[in-house]
């Protein structure tokens, strides 16, 4: 009783996980912030040397890509979020609501299935649909309903329709979840007192939902900006993203270091937006605590 | 009384919002569906409506060494990833749960935070720190970063079974005259491992679907399935991609389903 506050032998078995995160995270993530900051490799290099030419190359953006890539990594992601949001929202308050104990079992299946498969595989699905030949123009060329095939892929839009597909199952789960907790005899007691169904949605369930909405919203937002499979094979020569342009800084230009400073903005932004994350679902914890 | 919620014979609302929702599902596992009919239509490159069926892709998929190759070291990697994170991520819970750790919720987002750090930076990450120490790209440092990313998901799954199991069977065994290490082999560790086990078939499958992580950490020639199915996408789109990609859906399905039996689906997937 009086060694309650101090560690039990059993805090022992922390320490492979500590190293192996000390090891191949919190190290990496150093080594590559203080690559951004060398002008080459220091330990190869001995003519290496500090600078801050990495970060001023992207701000002052004399080459004139840097921003938009910036932007229409934002753009997506915010596009993809807000779309996702649409179409998690219905299903995730069918699930919430949903009386049948198997028909939520089957729904959430359908819903983690995807999930499990890979983003390699999900983007290939959707190239099969989308492309010149693929099954929405083949479909509409034999209906006679178009004659040229529309453009639905290798563009920002065929990119937004594969990460939504990728992502909107985070959303839906976040959803579910603070959905779920809403006690429905609020909604069922507005109704009683006139309200139509769609005013007693709008009106009661909806703002109480707002902290999951928040909180799925930037899940996906972070996930989207950070997509590098989707935005390379669905976007084409048209979308170029941060993490595409990461990736073309190791493979092709290889000039780690300028992708060690991309890699810091991009790290930058996403830790933003998890603190945010962090935020809301503690105040959505703290006030179901209250509640 | 209150009155049954279906009184009225048909109610459009509720056809409307149910419509909504079977379309919103359909979207959800249609193209996972169209997969399987291009990795059985016959056609040379990937065309609808399909014509006929024709197990092909799946030959030349097997047939391929370049995918077989992929195939092999996708699953021995995704293998031990699975044994390392178990081990080393039920081993963190305990001492998360169990120790007294002092900044014990600190510590917890900490062994969390490879889920909410873009994956693709974590990759750029190794890449650099094995670049600058001079290791160049070994099997290792990919089973390592997999194991990174694949922790996470055995702690909270062993977390959640933790925080639901009653701790008086424990101190109960104790009373009895059990020694620590015998309540630990005899009660704790069976009580935790469904939760374990989930977690493993996690990481399993993280590590198996990993693309953004390995992407900068493979060499050629030792390409992972999914570096190598998307290297062949961005210049080739036939059935045989469509079969890969069957032979992982599969996967993943079977592991669905062991997961349910396991735990049920829920403890996992709070976020």
């Amino acid at each position: 009783m009086t060694t309650a506050a101090r560690p039990s032998p059993i805090a022992w078995l922390i320490a492979p996980a500590g190293l192996l995160f000390v090891l191949f995270f919190v190290l990496p993530f150093a080594v590559m912030t203080a690559m951004s900051f060398y002008s080459g490799n220091p330990v190869t290099n001995p003519n290496a040397f500090l600078t801050t030419r990495h970060y001023e190359r992207f701000i002052f953006d004399t080459a004139g890509i840097f921003h938009e890539a910036l932007w229409s990594t934002l753009r997506i992601g915010l596009i993809t979020t807000v779309v996702s949001l649409l179409i998690g929202y219905p299903l995730a308050h069918w699930m919430a609501r949903m009386q049948s104990r198997l028909g939520h079992a089957l729904v959430l299946m359908a819903v983690i299935a995807p999930m499990l498969t890979g983003i390699v595989v999900r983007t290939f699905a959707w190239m099969t649909i989308l492309q010149d030949k693929g099954v929405i123009n083949t479909t509409l060329i034999q209906w006679g309903l178009i004659e040229k095939p529309l453009p639905l892929m290798y563009n920002e839009f065929g990119t937004i329709v594969a990460l939504v597909h990728i992502y909107v199952p985070f959303m839906v789960l976040t959803l579910t979840g603070v959905i779920g907790r809403i006690d429905e005899r609020l909604e069922q007691a507005a109704r009683s007192l006139g309200a139509g169904r769609l005013r007693a949605f709008v009106e009661v369930t909806l703002p109480l939902s707002l902290p999951g909405i928040l909180a799925g919203s930037l899940l996906v937002f972070a996930l989207s900006i950070s997509a590098y499979v989707t935005p390379s094979l669905m976007g084409g020569t048209d979308v170029l993203t941060l993490p595409m342009l990461i990736a073309q800084q190791v493979g092709t230009s290889f000039n780690p270091n300028f992708a060690g400073a991309l890699g810091v903005i991009l790290l930058l932004v996403s830790l933003a937006i998890v603190v945010a994350y962090n935020r809301i679902l503690a105040r959505l914890a703290g006030g179901q605590g209250m509640a | 009384m209150s009155a049954t919620p279906n009184r009225r014979p048909f109610d459009a609302g509720r056809a409307a919002y149910l419509t909504l929702n079977a379309l919103l599902l359909a979207f959800l596992l249609l193209p996972i569906a169209i997969v399987l009919v291009f990795a059985l239509n016959p056609t040379p490159y990937i065309s609808f409506p399909p014509v006929g069926v024709s197990l092909r892709w799946f030959e030349k998929f097997f047939g391929s060494a370049e995918f077989m190759n992929a195939l092999w070291l996708s699953l021995w990697v995704a293998s031990v990833v699975l044994v390392l994170s178990i081990v080393i991520g039920a081993a963190c819970a305990l001492a998360l749960s169990r120790g007294n750790l002092p900044g014990r919720a600190a510590l917890t987002a900490f062994f969390m935070s490879p889920l909410m750090v873009p994956a693709i930076l974590t990759g750029l990450a190794l890449f650099q720190a094995y670049l600058l120490s001079g290791i160049g790209r070994p099997v290792w440092g990919l089973i390592a970063a997999h194991t990174l990313v694949a922790v996470p998901y055995v702690i909270r799954t062993t977390l959640a079974v933790l925080h639901n199991f009653d701790r008086r069977i424990e101190e109960a065994a104790a009373v009895l005259g059990a020694s620590p290490v015998r309540v630990f082999f005899e009660v704790t560790l069976p009580l935790i491992r469904p939760g374990v086990f989930a977690g493993g078939v996690f990481a399993f499958i993280v590590s198996f679907d990993q693309f953004p992580v390995s992407l900068f950490l493979v060499v050629p020639k030792g390409e992972t399935l999914p570096v190598v199915l998307f290297n062949y996408m961005k210049f080739d789109l036939d059935g045989a991609i469509a079969a890969a990609s069957m032979v992982s859906i599969l996967l993943a399905l079977s592991v669905v389903l062991v997961l349910e039996r396991l735990i049920g689906l829920k403890a996992y997937v709070k976020l």
